[in-house]
């Protein structure tokens, strides 16, 4: 007995539901329809002064000018609010010692902030040199590939960025990257990584690292302009990127890079 | 179809067309206004804050001008006021911020200049151990101009 | 200190082990849902009658641990509040952003399925009942008390097909998981396109491990004679998926050494120094070479129940020890190698904190107190006790 009525009821409230069911779903359609149309990537540029289409950034590294004096790594971390006393870098730089039996000694004691010491004599030593590290800003990027809410993105100018308002913070990212280029911000409780200062090469100033370098080693510029430094290097110099083998296309440039570098 | 698997369905369908409704109104305006992306993280990363002025700003009239002229002309004109000096837009800004004192000690100096194997051999370098009888090396050299002795 | 840890070069943001003990778990947990799926569908869509008994229990289990698999993930997130975001604008290029999805369609299937095959249980119970008891199991029966031969016969053939689209995204669930390691070409140790077949093989073999042992566990405390059939013929499907497992897991290492690319020195280092135990010990003997011995006796030797029961507890331990071994060597030792190829670092867990050892604890006991309010809520085992008591 009670089932039937029960089940009667039932029958009433189950065309309510249905009725709410098709407003629903008109509603739900519209909704997405919304969703898609705002999902259509617009082409107008962000607004200001700067347009992102005019320009493809581009950096160059020549390892053979690099003295070690980790300036760049520094001003890196003054400039962007990198957490300083934490080993964390946006940008750092190696120390490479092959000795005279043949061994390799790579070494970055706190990214070269501190500047490098001396420990092994002159005379074991084969061949010696630094390389400064920074994110490549693939042009093929696996981090932007790996994060599943699409808080990092690799911006028209050819900058990767980082969505820090985005963010979940489940380092797939850091996982991802093959150059060791991104970290974990605990401050911010985000993935974070290199700009290349993009704060400030959307205003016509150069990177932090570029503008500390008192040799000439890093040198920064526009891909799309031929006049610009790096292109000019690009089209004489023989220069390589990091693992080329991973396909990830870097726009970091290499000159002078040694075997034992990756 | 059995009406106890209608009422199932029909929950599922109200939890998906809910779940649809919450996503549009959280998900950020400008998503997807480029590409897979919130469009205004470039105006937040476009808009961070700028802390290294550069050299050329020290040199403006009515500042460093002459302190910028012997240094423009010196061997140290690659290196920035602010490498030796920390960051100092806050002072362009504000000329009563004065910046980061100065670190003037040997160790600092020799960050670029101490002897090192793997540094390029063409570059200047010195023997701390031996050179300029452990005093301060703006003893003898002017940062600003290093061949002012 | 940090220092002791590390050796040779890494690059300095490496310093710090990214993933800890709880992603560990996530790979485990979400196995051994998917092999407890799996081990009920053998009934459900195989009909293989002899593993009745414990296939309704087979989906309780699988929920109760599907209701934990988000926890360790969300408790490493960096903005736990923003985790709903894999589902407001999942990233398609990435492997991770399917989770949300996946795993919420499995749970549809999952609780559905379970709905079906207890629904006859549920709406006796209401109708036999009073008071919040009443209203709990009719809430549960959506109100609609119909059990006749027609509707319950109806019930079985969605079940049914629940059941097959159940299997591949079982398959999906966790060898998706296997593909989010599998797919990143930057960790050699990770970057193999197996990984995604080892993930879903280890995880059946974990889910039918796991389902053994709560199988004997639960039927020592209600008193019940165990069913010496089913449980053999569980531990006869242990046994075969053992042997697939072991085959890929050995091909991985195999062809790996055999191909001897740039990054051999750095694997040869792992396996020979920061995994040596883990990997040799305890996920290839402990957890696949002894169990396999043992199961292999079991199908040999005739009657001595007892014996073949102790044989298979064992080796249903060993698995389940095996296979946590398993992902602990896949996600941790994948991460104590430098993807500058010339160095690795230590992962040292820590007890208290919030991705340390002991929350990993709790998330690891939740699933079975779960299980507990469940089985009380839904018994699984109402007609296998008529005939024995
Ligand atoms: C190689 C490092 C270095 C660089 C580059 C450098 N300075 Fe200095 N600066 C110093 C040191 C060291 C002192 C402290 C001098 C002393 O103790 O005698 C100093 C002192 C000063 C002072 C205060 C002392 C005074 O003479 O009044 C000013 C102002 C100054 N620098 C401006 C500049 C400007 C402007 C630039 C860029 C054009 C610049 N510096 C570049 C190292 C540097
Ligand atoms: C950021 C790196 C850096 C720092 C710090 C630095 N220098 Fe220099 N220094 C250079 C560079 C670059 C040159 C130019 C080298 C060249 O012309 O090849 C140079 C040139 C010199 C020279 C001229 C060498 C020559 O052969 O002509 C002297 C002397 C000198 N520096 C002294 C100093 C003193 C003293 C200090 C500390 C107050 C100092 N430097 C700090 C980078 C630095
Ligand atoms: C006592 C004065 C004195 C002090 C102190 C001193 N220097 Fe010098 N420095 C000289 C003189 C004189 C020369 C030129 C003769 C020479 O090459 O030795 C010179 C030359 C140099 C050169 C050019 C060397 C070359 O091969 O071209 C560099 C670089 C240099 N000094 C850096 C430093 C640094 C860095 C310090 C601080 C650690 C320092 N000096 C301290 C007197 C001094």
């Amino acid at each position: 007995m009670i089932g039937e009525i029960k089940m009667k009821l039932s029958r009433r409230e189950f065309a309510r539901i249905g009725c709410r069911v098709i407003i629903g779903a008109t509603a739900g359609s519209a909704i997405i329809e919304s969703i898609v149309t705002n999902s259509v990537a617009s082409e107008d540029p962000p607004k200001g002064e700067y347009d992102w289409k005019e320009h493809l950034w581009g950096y160059v590294i020549d390892t053979r000018k690099c003295i070690g004096c980790g300036r760049c790594a520094n001003a890196c971390k003054l400039e962007n609010e990198v957490p300083f006393d934490e080993p964390v870098y946006r940008t750092w730089v190696e120390r490479y010692r092959e000795l005279k039996d043949k061994d390799v000694k790579i070494d970055s004691p706190n990214g070269g902030i501190n500047g490098f010491i001396d420990d092994v004599p002159a005379e074991e030593i084969n061949k010696a040199f630094y390389v400064p590290k920074i994110c490549n800003h693939c042009e093929n990027p696996p981090c932007v590939q790996v994060c599943p809410v699409g808080a990092t993105f690799s911006t028209e100018d050819g900058v990767v960025l980082v969505d820090y308002k985005y963010c979940i913070g489940c380092r797939y990212c850091i996982q991802g990257c093959p150059y060791g280029a991104r970290y974990f911000n605990t401050e911010k409780g985000t993935a974070d990584k290199c700009t290349w200062c993009y704060h400030r090469i959307t205003k016509g100033l150069l990177p932090a690292c570029v503008q500390a370098c008192p040799v000439g080693a890093r040198i920064f510029g526009d891909l799309k302009n031929p006049e610009s430094e790096v292109n000019k290097i690009l089209d004489k110099e023989r220069i390589n990127v990091l693992k080329p083998d991973l396909g990830t296309k870097p726009k970091v440039y290499y000159v002078g890079l040694d075997r034992e570098v990756r | 179809m059995q009406p106890h698997l209608k009422k199932a369905f029909t929950l599922l369908a109200i939890a998906i067309i809910g779940f649809i409704v919450v996503r549009s109104f959280i998900v950020p305006v400008s998503f997807g206004q480029y590409g897979w992306y919130r469009g205004d993280a470039i105006i937040d990363s476009m808009n961070f804050e700028i802390r290294h002025a550069g050299s050329a700003t020290c040199g403006e009239e009515n500042c460093h001008n002459s302190i910028y002229s012997i240094w423009i002309d010196s061997k140290h004109k690659t290196v920035n006021c602010e490498t030796c000096h920390g960051p100092s837009e806050k002072h362009v800004n504000n000329v009563r911020i004065m910046p980061e004192p100065v670190n003037d000690t040997r160790d600092f100096c020799g960050m670029c200049h101490f002897k090192s194997a793997a540094r390029p051999e063409e570059f200047p370098q010195i023997d701390p151990d031996t050179h300029g009888e452990n005093l301060r090396c703006a003893y003898c050299h002017n940062p600003h101009k290093p061949w002012f002795v | 200190m940090v220092e002791n840890l590390i050796w040779g070069y890494i690059y300095p943001n490496e310093a710090e082990i990214q993933w800890s003990i709880l992603i560990v778990l996530y790979p485990y947990i979400t196995g051994l849902v998917a092999g407890a799926f799996i081990a009920s569908s053998l009934y459900h869509v195989f009909g293989k009658k002899e593993i009745r008994p414990v296939a309704r229990f087979a989906l309780l289990t699988a929920l109760a641990f599907l209701l934990v698999a988000t926890m360790p993930l969300l408790t490493h997130l960096g903005h736990p509040e923003r985790g709903i975001e894999i589902m407001f604008t999942p990233h398609v290029t990435s492997a991770m952003s399917g989770f949300g999805y996946i795993y919420s369609f499995y749970l549809i299937i999952v609780v559905l399925e379970i709905w079906l095959s207890f629904r006859e249980d549920i709406v006796n119970k209401a109708l036999s009942s009073h008071g919040w008891k009443e209203l709990l199991y009719s809430v549960l029966a959506l109100f609609s008390f119909d059990i006749s031969e027609k509707a319950l016969h109806d019930d079985e053939k969605l079940a049914k097909r629940l059941a097959i689209i159940g299997i591949p995204s079982a398959a999906f669930l966790h060898g998706y998981v296997g593909f989010i390691f599998g797919g990143i070409k930057a960790n050699p140790w990770w970057s193999t396109p197996l990984m995604p077949i080892i993930f879903l093989m280890s995880a059946i073999v974990s889910g039918i491990a796991l389902l053994i042992l709560l199988y004997i566990v639960s039927t020592v405390f209600r008193k019940q004679k165990i069913d010496h059939n089913c449980l053999q013929s569980l531990a006869h499907y242990l046994w075969i998926f053992l042997i697939l497992d072991v085959v890929l897991e050995l091909l991985e290492i195999v062809s790996m050494k055999y191909e001897s690319l740039e990054e051999i020195d750095i694997i040869n280092r792992l396996l020979s120094e920061k995994i040596a135990t883990t990997f040799y010990g305890v996920q290839l003997t402990l957890g696949i070479f002894i169990p396999f011995v043992l199961l292999l006796l079991v199908g040999i030797i005739k009657n001595r129940e007892t014996l073949k029961l102790i044989m298979i507890s064992i080796s249903s331990i060993f698995v389940v020890i095996g296979v946590f071994a398993m992902r602990w060597n896949v996600v941790i030792g994948g991460q104590e190698i430098s993807k500058s190829l010339s160095g690795t670092m230590t992962y040292v867990p820590v007890f208290y904190s919030i991705e340390g050892v002991l929350p990993a604890i709790i998330i690891l006991i939740i699933p079975f107190i779960i299980l507990i309010v469940l089985t009380k809520i839904l018994p699984p085992w109402k007609d296998m006790d008529k005939g024995v008591e």
